[in-house]
């Protein structure tokens, strides 16, 4: 049948078919490796790598004395890669790893082991061994069988994140904030650091593994702050906001402390209502952005301009009438009925007279307005303070030529209507006045610095010249004295301790409703030798239960004056060892952290602890704590070693 | 036995030794862990194969050391042995993966298809060279098919459809001995329907199809040519055509059916069905011209690639050795193809050249069927690539599979 040709047809056949798909094959390889060899090129770069940011060590916040107040603790997750592991190995090791792996975690040995197992047959790239151990628990488990032998022949996976921890626990817990609020949001830039960036590889699905050891792009750990803030003023200023915002059903307030020499800002604190509930929190930094109408607090700068341009003197004597001063179509009206009669200026400021002040103001400067205004300006009030911290308020005091300038306006002004300043801005100008007239900048950072080395220093008080001279600051200090003496302010005076201030009630939001006010009270102490200036506002109190600055807002002063005075040694001793504390805050910081970690459900031996940790401690394991005491602590109603239950309650006594 | 060392064809030996080493490079670098390991390690894949390569020698001297004749003479016995080690599989065989396709011993399992290719092209050989070269003959052609046809239902049953596929290598060989020309013309016509139908539709397919087919038969009407053979064409295609879409939903099992809608772009579903493709294409394609160098592919390192150590290894290469290495995998394909089409031709015995087609084809098969599934021409069907892909079982087979014929070859001479 087949003839030799046939079958040589048949032979060329079989070889061309076959070089055709040789030919094929080389072809469509081309095609994908060389045509559309990019476009795979990017794909495997898409579907494999991806770079994920590394958080960098954010840096630790200090008080001024070097009091731990926040600082970032590394915590672990460990993974374990049960593919990359070889069998004899696993074989060898799984069942020590299992064992020393309930020790340090829980549960039996078995139900890890049958977890490791599981884990392999199932060829689990990335188990969850545990999650968020501290570092020394990262060290032994590291150590442990198997994951000694690393990340390759071991599978030993760690990732590190960092926690921010607040070692004095609830003291101004809110004040140094978490994230964007508080001190933390404040030095944010500080303390941020630069993320680093790390390469990972996906292994599974919505698994990624780190390619390799190292970081691609190392995190630069943020600086560490000390900041001007003293815990122990702090606690005390946030304590008495908190509990007048409380009493007076207040919407908001602030409360700053500043040292008068320095312009350190010893304490700050903003507290505003949670919406529909009687709870207040650390919300906004109230002090520094808002500006509003000071109302009876400006007097202080009315009466500065008057002195200084020389149009008045202290004894210049106004006619208050029956406490009616019409201008234009406009009244003004003092808060006692009736008036005060004839008083001199200083008298005015005393009983805090807006008819007074009105006239005082209007009939020396009505014909040259650009006078009085330009005397304000030249005591910076209508600049910024300019502060190293972000979002201060812009004040405003309108000028003549401003179009919204009325025969009113100047008058009104007297009395603190029409302009707005900032909290922090009226305590600077009053805290100028404490130091007879020298401005001092208010600063909230006393050092930045990193691990080695400091970045910037701001020991020196920065003195930004005088606002008036020291004639008429004297005479001003002598005013505010008596506001506290005999004054508005008198509900405050105490006998051995004299502070001097001026009080501050001023309506807002009159344009929605009356009825709503702002109290204040801005002064410093003691009156004199002023060591610390201090503003309280607060906004917004139930009128029905109070709403004058000096009962509202006056006595927030006093319990920190007073606090503050009892706490203050006659001579200020500066401690030279500023690092011996640090490490001692850091020690302290420490026991706290090794006692809070240890103990999950037993009670801890907390005897010899400072009150506040040890409530802090037991806080965090859910234990309710009533606390007698402040110092450190000599009994517990529970005794250590004892099984605990959550919300059991424990007495603390302490010395 | 020098005599014949000297005999033996040294350049397919030499092409096969390069193809197993490259292999073996490559499935390191799919399984290696750390560099520092033992590459003897046999917990470790790389460890196994070198194993087998290892063994695959001592297997190898064997065979060449045997009697020549030893093979044509007990063709039918090993055919037989063949067959009751695959129906052995249903009682003693282990199941992986759904497949009951092993005989396990301890750590080790043995995959008997991939020996029994060598027993049907030893049997295949002897019945053509033993039944006077008429392959004309409609019972020669039965008992030729009933001779691939066993060991394939088997194998289906097991089931293993890929290897099942390979199978049709064996028409190569028939085809070359005269087996009628209709047999393949009607292989690549219901190949080619099917592919058509499954591409554009039995609607747009058939009437183009008649259209074409008219054009034709006018064309040759000159020829006289048979019109009872046009219409007997014409109506298996189109009935051909229209039970595609019956082929795909009942026949085929739905991972089957998903091949086939992947393969011609019917789904694109990267994340199931068409996962190894897109992985093993991204692979491949992001090698470039010369790879990322060896053991630094992103995808081979970052094991995205499935079974990647056996039926994908051909993705390995591209990635890490870019198109400058599959052009050398290919080329040594060809040649090895090439030359053992070479020698098939050359041999004297009808036994001998039957058995050196058969060689050539079912490595052929191999080749064109793995490469082309990998690169995404040829639905998923998992076979690995002859000498190179990871396991014993292949490995051996291969070996013996060429190293019989090389022996063969290199007793031409003295044989009948």
């Amino acid at each position: 049948m087949t003839t030799d040709k046939s079958i040589l047809s048949r032979f060329y056949i079989i070889a061309t078919a076959l070089v055709i798909v040789f030919i094929a094959l080389g072809y469509k390889l081309f095609d994908i490796q060389i045509v559309e060899g990019q476009k795979y090129k990017d794909l495997a770069q898409e579907t494999v790598y991806r770079n994920f940011s590394i958080e960098p060590n954010r840096g630790n916040l200090y008080d001024t004395n070097m009091n731990l107040l926040a600082t970032s603790v590394p915590k672990y997750d460990i993974r374990f890669d049960a593919i990359t592991v070889s069998e004899s190995n696993f074989q060898k090791h799984a069942s020590a790893l299992a064992s020393e792996l309930s020790k340090l975690l829980g549960h039996t040995k078995n139900y890890h082991l049958q977890k490791l197992k599981r884990a392999r047959e199932v060829k689990n790239r990335y188990l969850l061994i545990a999650k968020q151990l501290d570092y020394s628990e990262y060290v032994a488990i590291r150590e442990f069988p198997l994951f000694n032998l690393g990340p390759y022949k071991g599978g030993f996976i760690a990732e590190q994140s960092t926690v921010r921890e607040h070692p004095l626990g609830k003291i101004g817990e809110r004040t140094v904030g978490f994230g964007n609020v508080g001190l933390e949001g404040a030095f944010d830039d500080y303390l941020r650091g630069k993320e680093g960036q790390r390469l990972k590889q996906k292994i599974a699905k919505g698994q990624w593994k780190p390619i390799s050891d190292v970081n691609e792009v190392e995190p630069e750990d943020g600086y560490d702050v000390i900041s001007t803030i003293d815990v122990n003023i702090q606690d005390v200023a946030h304590h008495a906001l908190l509990r007048q915002l409380e009493h007076f059903e207040a919407d908001h307030g602030s409360v700053v402390v500043m040292e008068t020499k320095t312009g350190e800002i010893k304490a700050i604190s903003n507290l505003g209502r949670i919406k529909g509930s009687d709870k207040y929190y650390e919300k906004l930094n109230y002090a520094v952005y808002e500006p509003h109408e000071p109302g009876s607090t400006f007097k202080l700068m009315s009466m500065a301009a008057a002195l200084e341009d020389k149009v008045i003197d202290t004894s210049t004597v106004f006619n208050t009438e029956n406490g009616v001063a019409q201008f234009y179509d406009r009244k003004v009206y003092d808060s006692k009925r009736g008036g005060y009669g004839k008083i001199s200026a200083a008298e005015a400021f005393q009983v805090s007279s807006n008819t007074a002040f009105s006239k005082m103001i209007y009939d020396n400067y009505k014909d040259n307005p650009e006078r009085f205004v330009n005397r304000l300006y030249n005591m910076g009030l209508n600049k910024k303070i300019g502060l190293k911290i972000k979002g201060e308020g812009q004040p405003t005091i309108p000028h003549p030529d401003d179009s919204n300038w009325y025969g009113t306006t100047l008058p009104w002004m007297s009395f603190g209507y029409g302009v707005t300043l900032t909290s922090l801005q009226t305590l600077t100008f009053y805290n100028a006045i404490a130091n007879n007239g020298l401005k001092v900048k208010p600063k909230f950072i006393k050092q930045v610095r990193d691990k080695h080395s400091l970045i910037e220093s701001y020991s020196e008080p920065i003195i930004e010249g005088s606002i008036c001279s020291k004639e008429t600051a004297l005479k001003l200090r002598s005013m505010m004295e008596s506001v506290v003496e005999k004054g508005t302010g008198s509900n405050i005076r105490h006998d051995n301790f004299k502070m001097a201030g001026k009080t501050g009630t001023c309506q807002t939001e009159y344009w929605i409703e009356s009825g709503r006010y702002v109290s204040s009270f801005v002064g410093y102490f003691p009156a004199d030798e002023p060591k610390y200036s201090c503003i309280v506002v607060i906004h917004k109190p139930n009128p029905k239960i109070g709403y004058y600055g000096s009962t509202v807002a006056a006595p927030v002063f006093e319990k920190i004056a007073q606090k503050i005075y009892i706490d203050t040694p006659i001579k200020d001793e500066i401690s030279e060892k500023v690092i011996q504390e640090a490490d001692l805050a850091n020690s302290a910081y420490e026991n706290y952290y090794e006692v809070s970690q240890k103990y999950k459900t037993v009670m801890p031996d907390l005897t010899g602890y400072p009150a506040m940790d040890a409530v802090s401690i037991l806080e965090n394991l859910g234990l309710k704590v009533t606390l007698v005491g402040d110092g450190e602590i000599v009994k517990q109603s529970i005794k250590s070693g004892a099984k605990i239950s959550n919300n059991q309650h424990v007495n603390l006594i302490s010395s | 036995m020098p005599k014949t060392l000297l005999q033996i064809d040294w350049l397919t030996i030499l092409i096969i030794t390069v193809l197993i080493g490259f292999g073996w490079v490559n499935i390191y670098s799919t399984t290696f862990i750390s560099l520092e390991e033992n590459i003897f390690d046999l917990s470790k894949i790389y460890g196994k194969q070198l194993m087998w390569i290892i063994l695959g020698l001592v297997i190898s001297s064997v065979i060449l050391a045997m009697d020549s004749k030893f093979f044509k003479r007990f063709a039918n016995v090993i055919y037989i042995f063949a067959l009751l080690s695959l129906i052995g599989l249903f009682l003693f065989g282990k199941t992986i993966a759904g497949q009951t396709a092993w005989y396990s011993f301890g750590a080790f399992s043995i995959q008997p298809a991939e020996f029994v290719k060598t027993a049907v092209a030893l049997a295949l050989a002897k019945y053509i060279s033993e039944m006077d070269n008429d392959l004309s003959r409609f019972t020669s052609q039965l008992k030729g098919f009933a001779i691939i046809g066993i060991p394939l239902a088997l194998i289906m049953l097991q089931p293993d459809a890929g290897s099942a596929v390979i199978y049709l290598a064996f028409m190569i060989p028939l085809y070359r001995e005269g087996l009628p020309h209709f047999y393949i013309s009607f292989g690549f016509l219901a190949a080619a329907i099917f592919i058509l139908t499954l591409k554009f539709g039995f609607s747009i397919f058939a009437p183009v199809f008649v259209a074409v087919f008219v054009i034709i038969y006018l064309f040759n009407r000159k020829k006289k040519p048979k019109l009872w053979r046009y219409a007997l064409t014409l109506i298996f295609a189109l009935g051909f055509s229209y039970s595609v879409n019956f082929i795909l939903n009942s026949v085929l099992l739905p991972h089957q059916k998903d091949r086939f809608d992947v393969l011609i772009g019917e789904t694109n579903d990267i994340k199931g069905s068409a996962f190894n493709l897109y992985q093993s294409e991204v692979a491949i394609g992001s090698g470039g011209w010369s790879g990322k160098g060896w053991l630094k592919g992103s995808q081979t390192q970052g094991r995205f690639v499935p079974e990647q150590h056996t039926d994908y290894i051909f993705s390995t290469v591209g990635e890490e050795w870019g198109f400058m290495g599959t052009s050398i995998v290919i080329l040594l394909f060809s040649m090895l193809i090439l030359r053992l089409f070479h020698l098939a031709e050359r041999q004297k015995s009808q036994f001998s050249r039957v058995y050196g087609y058969s060689v050539l084809s079912v490595i052929f098969v191999h080749f064109f069927v793995n490469i082309a599934m990998v690169i995404g021409l040829f639905p998923t069907v998992g076979i690995p690539l002859p000498f190179f892909s990871y396991g014993g079982s292949g490995l051996w087979g291969f070996l013996i599979l060429v190293l019989i014929f090389l022996k063969l070859d290199a007793k031409r001479k003295s044989l009948d």
